[in-house]
């Protein structure tokens, strides 16, 4: 019971600004909230990430003990997914939703800030295992019976349970906030069609988790019961199943994958054609494609249980191999942007090329992943884990700093530094791709993940050991990020309504916007409003009178530019 | 660069919600409901999948008294009565009648905390618990959700009935009549499945 | 800074193009071991197609990042808009058929694979049930021999060479997996009560020799000891292994120096050449090659007729070879990695 004695006067300021932002219901000041605890979770979990790395740079046990080694990766799993992805591109949707639609809040502005505030709540308490004898340690995809009270016996575990419980139902009231914003708050003229793409995947993304994280619910409320109250979900002694356990988790979980992912995609689908200076190619093929992986998410789980000798393998190998279809038509659809454009490598671009460059490799060993016989060699090996980092990392955490470096001047007024950015960009690259690519090469030569200690003789020592060095660099990258930060938070340049030349509506108001978003908005014909305005037709800048007649015409075969 | 800001100045916000049907809280009622169903969606897996593999009879554990399905019938028809019950007092205020309102609620309640007790009652009795096997751990689960969900549900009508006691509806202004009932109505559909399930198929 | 466009597009490609070397150096080759069973050539091979239809994916679309970077770069200065392409059906419809024609072909191929990694003989040459616990493994023989093993020490599998095998994998309490790498095969162990019957997976090890296998699933604090050794050796060494452990003897001494009778030397010497293009060894008995490595490059030794093949050696380094019991006749041996160059005579006398 410490008491702080402030001055009087001190005490007042620091209240009302502290007590403005705990009571704040508005998305911008919410989704900064998001945004900033989320980076605060992800550095927690890249610090697991670096014990992990350590552990393993040469074998033998050498700065953790195996329990310990257990928890981080759980830990880390876990936060990263759960308390970074998710809820960093959660914020970026509550910053940028309602700005793209021209709205002035979301439809639910008290429930989205109780959303907000049950995440650090949730992520607490999983932490917070830490404190009473040790955190979950079994995974972050927490196979029974491991997980139950026999094999884990810790409290850590329970907390896991209910932090998560906690985190999802946060994520499924966001979900509900982030629809009915999108069906409900669109500025006149903002048909569905005419949404930037960056709404399209937020609102797939929002289905997913609608549809999907309840599953998670109900699974994690099972563990607890079998856990605690002498349940058998999951005990096959009396007659439950083991192999349930992992249905559950993966009827959630594959969908959660494009959970992280889609919001990124659509990210890059905003960045890449305004440094491209050219409308996203195949507008309506994309909204189709994002909806189409949005449906087959949901029928490809049993591919994280191939070897489990319990599901029907054609099936969910071809389920899966299809996802790599509307991916492609994504992929493709971005490269023609780039066809015959005027290309400008600034940092956002810089990142969101890095996104389709990386997710691509992930992609690719996903898909080969996807083949029963060669899961069969590679399940549970490091192949897998340079799969899912290539996907996340390469993919939805590119994607985050792509959406950090575009979005920091409208979220603050101020620009970020070039070069630094620049620096961030290339260490980042570099050093995760040392980190990562190598895992490939040992999955293939068979070790297994979730081992703190590997024999010397097992041929893995060099690959690892380049794999920790990767992993300090990527560290080492992050640095010029946050002085780029703080730099241009203390002195940065302005950056003016709309810097990039872009098309969207949040950069027809102010940096910052002000409160409800918009004095004035532009009309809207197109999903490129502000292009509009500026260039009319697109072929030379126009005067910004006669808008109002000027409709961009979709199916006028002339204007119809097409690769062919 | 100016052409575009003038243009910008030029035109007035329009950023009401949408002029359509439904209203954005109801909108957000049906979003909430549709994880609902997944949520019981997932707790039926859990009970299927157990009933599938089951080796021997299933049902309660040998020496337990067995479901009584008499009770859980008036329960059933206690719950779809106040369905009805329910949908009376929306289709009241809809007219304006915010007296009938009070009285339709009103009944809603009493019906929906019977439901409740008589199914504690019925734990009580029972004689196994939620430790004995997967049919007790999937049994309670089923039905200690979906009552837990029908407990939510009398919180909001006497929420709702407290606000009709000073007057808050009218005509016009109902939409949280609409969303609690639309609650209502699905919780009164879970229950029949989970009878259905439970009692019927067996 | 002043930058031509050219020299900085010069830049770019430079960049590029070092980051496609280095990623190719990252991956060494990406190939999974040399597989030991007749499925686990099945699975390599499927491997080889899908990882080459991979390699075209990547470089086509890695290949075009690159080039619309370089080429389509925006000069600075430069505030003419490209033309603004919107979409074009007839490439939507070509940039989904092309991969859906892949997908189709992944699909086909491999469930013909599976077919045969899948495939079942009527009469398995040994059925041995795998028995896995916190945190050792167990090996349950049909004639009631059992090999058990304690953590962190490698459990001893006996198999037979050229037969099909099977095993039934079992879990006495968490999930484990059953895992060779050498095999390209797993399968987890995972007790499923009345749910349904244990997994079973079956090969035929084609090649005698030593093969770790360690539990692939995460079961707690012991997992990473959960290791194991398959030991696979010619029927009649099979047989009276088996012998022994069923009398309880214990086995014969694994492979090391100094357990020969007889040992041979070769040396692998400048210019991919072995030193000799002849020698003999005793029939009916164990014996041992010693091979030197006096080469600038790695070599190893192998038996053609018996399915035999050695370690490989660095060079300036020498290992020893147990070479099991081989019946009177000529053989071949050679170095796997330079079969045409490396080539001698293996008599085997009375
Ligand atoms: C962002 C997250 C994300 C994303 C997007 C994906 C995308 C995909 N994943 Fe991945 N996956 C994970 C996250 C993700 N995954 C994680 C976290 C795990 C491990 C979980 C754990 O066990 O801890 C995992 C594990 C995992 C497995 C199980 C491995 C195992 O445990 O044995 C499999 C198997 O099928 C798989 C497949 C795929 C496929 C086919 C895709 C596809 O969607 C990829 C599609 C994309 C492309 C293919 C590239 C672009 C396409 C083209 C250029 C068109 C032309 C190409 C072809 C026709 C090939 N993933
Ligand atoms: C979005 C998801 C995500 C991200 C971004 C990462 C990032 C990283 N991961 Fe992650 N990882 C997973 C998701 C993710 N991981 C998952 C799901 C698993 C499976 C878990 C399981 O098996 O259950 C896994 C497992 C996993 C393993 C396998 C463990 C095992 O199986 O035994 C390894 C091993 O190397 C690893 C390494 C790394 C590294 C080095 C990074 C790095 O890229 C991290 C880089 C970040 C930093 C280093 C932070 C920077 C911080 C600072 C510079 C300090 C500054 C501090 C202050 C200012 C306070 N991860
Ligand atoms: Cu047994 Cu891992
Ligand atoms: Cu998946």
């Amino acid at each position: 019971m410490a008491t702080t004695t402030l001055e009087p006067q001190a005490d007042t300021y620091r209240r009302s600004w502290v007590l403005d932002w705990l009571t704040t219901v508005d998305h911008k000041k919410i989704g900064i909230l998001y945004i900033v605890n989320s980076f605060i979770f992800f550095f927690a979990a890249g610090i697991l990430a670096l014990v992990i790395r350590s552990e393993l740079m040469v074998p033998g046990l050498q700065f953790v003990d195996i329990e310990t080694y257990n928890q981080a990766f759980t830990m880390h799993g876990t936060i990263m997914i759960f308390l970074f992805v998710v809820p960093v591109l959660t914020g970026f949707g509550n910053y940028i939703v309602p700005l793209q639609l021209g709205a002035p809040d979301m439809a639910f502005p008290r429930i989205n800030a109780l959303s907000f505030w049950l995440l650090p709540l949730g992520g607490g308490l999983i932490f917070s295992g830490y404190l009473f004898g040790g955190a979950a340690a079994e995974g972050w995809t927490a196979y029974a019976p491991l997980t139950s009270e026999r094999f884990a016996p810790g409290v850590g575990t329970d907390l896991w349970i209910i932090g998560l419980t906690l985190v999802g139902t946060a994520s499924i009231l966001g979900a509900v906030n982030f629809i009915a914003t999108i069906f409900k708050m669109r500025a006149p003229g903002m048909t569905l069609f005419r949404m930037p793409i960056f709404v399209w995947t937020v609102l797939v993304t929002a289905t997913l988790i609608l549809l999907a994280t309840p599953v998670l619910a109900a699974g994690l409320i099972a563990l607890f019961i079998d856990r605690n109250y002498g349940g058998s979900f999951f005990d096959p002694s009396v007659g439950g199943n083991p192999v349930l356990w992992q249905h559950i988790f993966w009827f959630f979980g594959h969908p959660e994958v494009y959970i992280v992912v889609l919001p990124a995609m659509g990210v890059v689908s905003e960045i890449i054609p305004v440094f491209s200076r050219k409308p996203l190619f195949g507008y309506k093929a994309f909204v189709f494609a994002t909806i189409a992986i949005g449906l087959l998410s949901f029928t490809v789980w049993a591919h994280h249980m191939f070897t489990t000798g319990q599901v029907l393998l054609p099936f969910f190998a071809f389920m899966t191999t299809l996802i790599a279809i509307p991916t492609g038509v994504k992929m493709f659809n971005w490269l023609a942007t780039m066809w015959r454009a005027k290309i400008t490598l600034a940092t956002p671009m810089l990142f969101a090329l890095g996104f389709v460059s990386m997710f691509l490799i992930g992609g690719i060993s996903g898909v080969m992943l996807a083949q029963p016989p060669i899961d069969f060699h590679l399940q549970d090996t490091y192949f897998v884990v340079a799969h899912l980092h290539y996907v996340f990392f390469g993919g939805s955490v590119f994607g985050v700093f792509a959406a950090a470096y575009y979005w920091f001047p409208k979220m603050t007024g101020r620009m970020l530094n070039e070069p630094l950015g620049k620096v961030h960009f290339w260490l980042h690259f570099i050093g995760f791709n040392l980190t990562f690519f190598p895992m490939h090469q040992l999955g293939l030569s068979g070790m297994p993940r979730r081992i703190a200690d590997y024999s010397p003789d097992a041929g893995w020592t060099i690959l690892n050991l380049m794999s920790t060095v990767g992993a300090f660099m990527i560290a080492i990258s992050v640095l010029p990020f946050l002085v780029n930060v703080i730099a241009s938070l203390i002195n940065g340049q302005p950056a003016g309504d709309d810097p990039w030349e872009a098309n969207t509506l949040e950069w027809a108001t102010s940096s910052p916007p002000p409160p409800y978003n918009f004095d004035r908005l532009p009309p809207i014909h197109s999903e490129r409003p502000l292009f509009f305005l500026t260039h009319g037709h697109g072929h030379a800048p126009a005067a910004g009178r006669e808008h109002d007649v000027i409709e961009e015409p979709e199916d006028d075969p002339e204007r119809r530019g097409g690769l062919a | 660069m100016s052409a575009r800001a003038a243009a910008v100045d030029s035109h007035d916000v329009h950023v009401t919600a949408r002029e359509s049907a439904m209203p954005t809280a109801l909108l957000g009622m049906l979003l909430f409901i549709a994880s609902e169903v997944m949520f019981f969606g997932g707790l039926f897996a859990t009970y299927f999948n157990a009933r599938a593999s089951a080796a021997g009879e299933w049902g309660p554990p040998a020496g337990a008294h067995g479901l009584d399905i008499v009770l859980a019938g008036v329960l059933t028809v206690v719950l779809v009565t106040s369905s009805f019950t329910m949908q009376f007092g929306v289709w009241a205020i809809r007219r304006g009648d915010i007296g009938k309102l009070r009285l339709w609620t009103a009944l809603t309640l009493i019906l929906g905390v019977a439901f409740v007790l008589g199914q504690l009652y019925d734990y009580s009795v029972l004689g196994f618990g939620i430790a004995d096997g997967v049919f007790g751990t999937t049994f309670y689960t089923l039905t200690g959700f979906h009552g837990a969900h029908v407990f939510g549900g009398t919180v909001g009508l006497t929420i709702l009935l407290a606000r009709a006691m000073r007057g808050q509806f009218s005509a016009r202004n109902h939409v949280a009549v609409e969303a609690i009932s639309i609650y209502w109505h699905f919780v009164d559909v879970v229950w029949i499945a989970v009878f259905s399930t439970i009692y019927l198929l067996r | 800074m002043p930058t031509t466009g050219a020299r900085s597009r010069a830049r770019s490609i430079v960049r590029a193009g070092g980051l496609l070397l280095f990623l190719m150096l990252l991956g060494g080759c990406l190939l999974p071991p040399d597989p030991k069973t007749d499925a686990g050539q099945d699975v390599f091979n499927l491997y080889i197609l899908v990882l080459a239809l991979a390699a075209l994916v990547f470089v086509g679309v890695e290949g075009f990042i690159v080039y619309a970077i370089v080429r389509y770069r925006r000069e600075p200065g430069d505030d003419a808009l490209p033309e603004q392409h919107h979409g074009n059906t007839k490439v939507e419809i070509l940039w989904t058929a092309i991969p859906s024609v892949i997908v189709l072909v992944l699909f086909v191929m491999s469930v013909i694979t599976l077919g045969s990694v899948e495939a079942r003989a009527d009469r398995p040459g040994v059925t041995i049930e795998v028995v896995a616990k916190q945190w050792t493994w167990d090996f349950r023989y049909p004639d009631g021999v059992e090999v058990t093993g304690s953590s962190g020490r490698p459990t001893e599998l006996p198999l037979p060479v050229g037969e099909p095998v099977r095993l039934v994998i079992i879990s006495e309490d968490v999930n484990h997996a059953f895992f060779v790498p050498e095999f390209l095969i797993k399968r987890d162990a995972i007790d499923m009560g009345e749910n349904a019957a244990p997994n079973e997976i079956e090969f035929t090890v084609t090649e005698a020799g030593t093969y770790a296998g360690q539990c692939a699933e995460f079961c707690g604090v012991g997992h990473a000891d959960m290791i194991f050794v398959v030991n696979a050796m010619p029927r009649a060494d099979y047989d009276a292994h088996m012998a022994a452990l069923a009398a309880g003897a214990t086995p014969p001494p694994a492979p090391g120096e100094g357990d020969c009778p007889t040992t041979i030397q070769v040396a692998a010497v400048e210019s991919i050449r072995f030193d000799t293009d002849s020698i003999e060894a005793p029939a009916g008995e164990d014996f041992c090659i010693e091979l030197t490595n006096n080469d600038t490059i790695e070599h190893d030794i192998g038996i053609e007729e018996i399915g035999f093949d050695g370690e490989n050696v660095a060079p300036g380094e020498s290992i020893t070879y147990l070479i099991p019991a081989m019946e009177a006749g000529d053989y071949t041996f050679y170095c796997t990695i330079h079969p045409r160059e490396m080539v001698g005579e293996l008599k085997v006398t009375e």
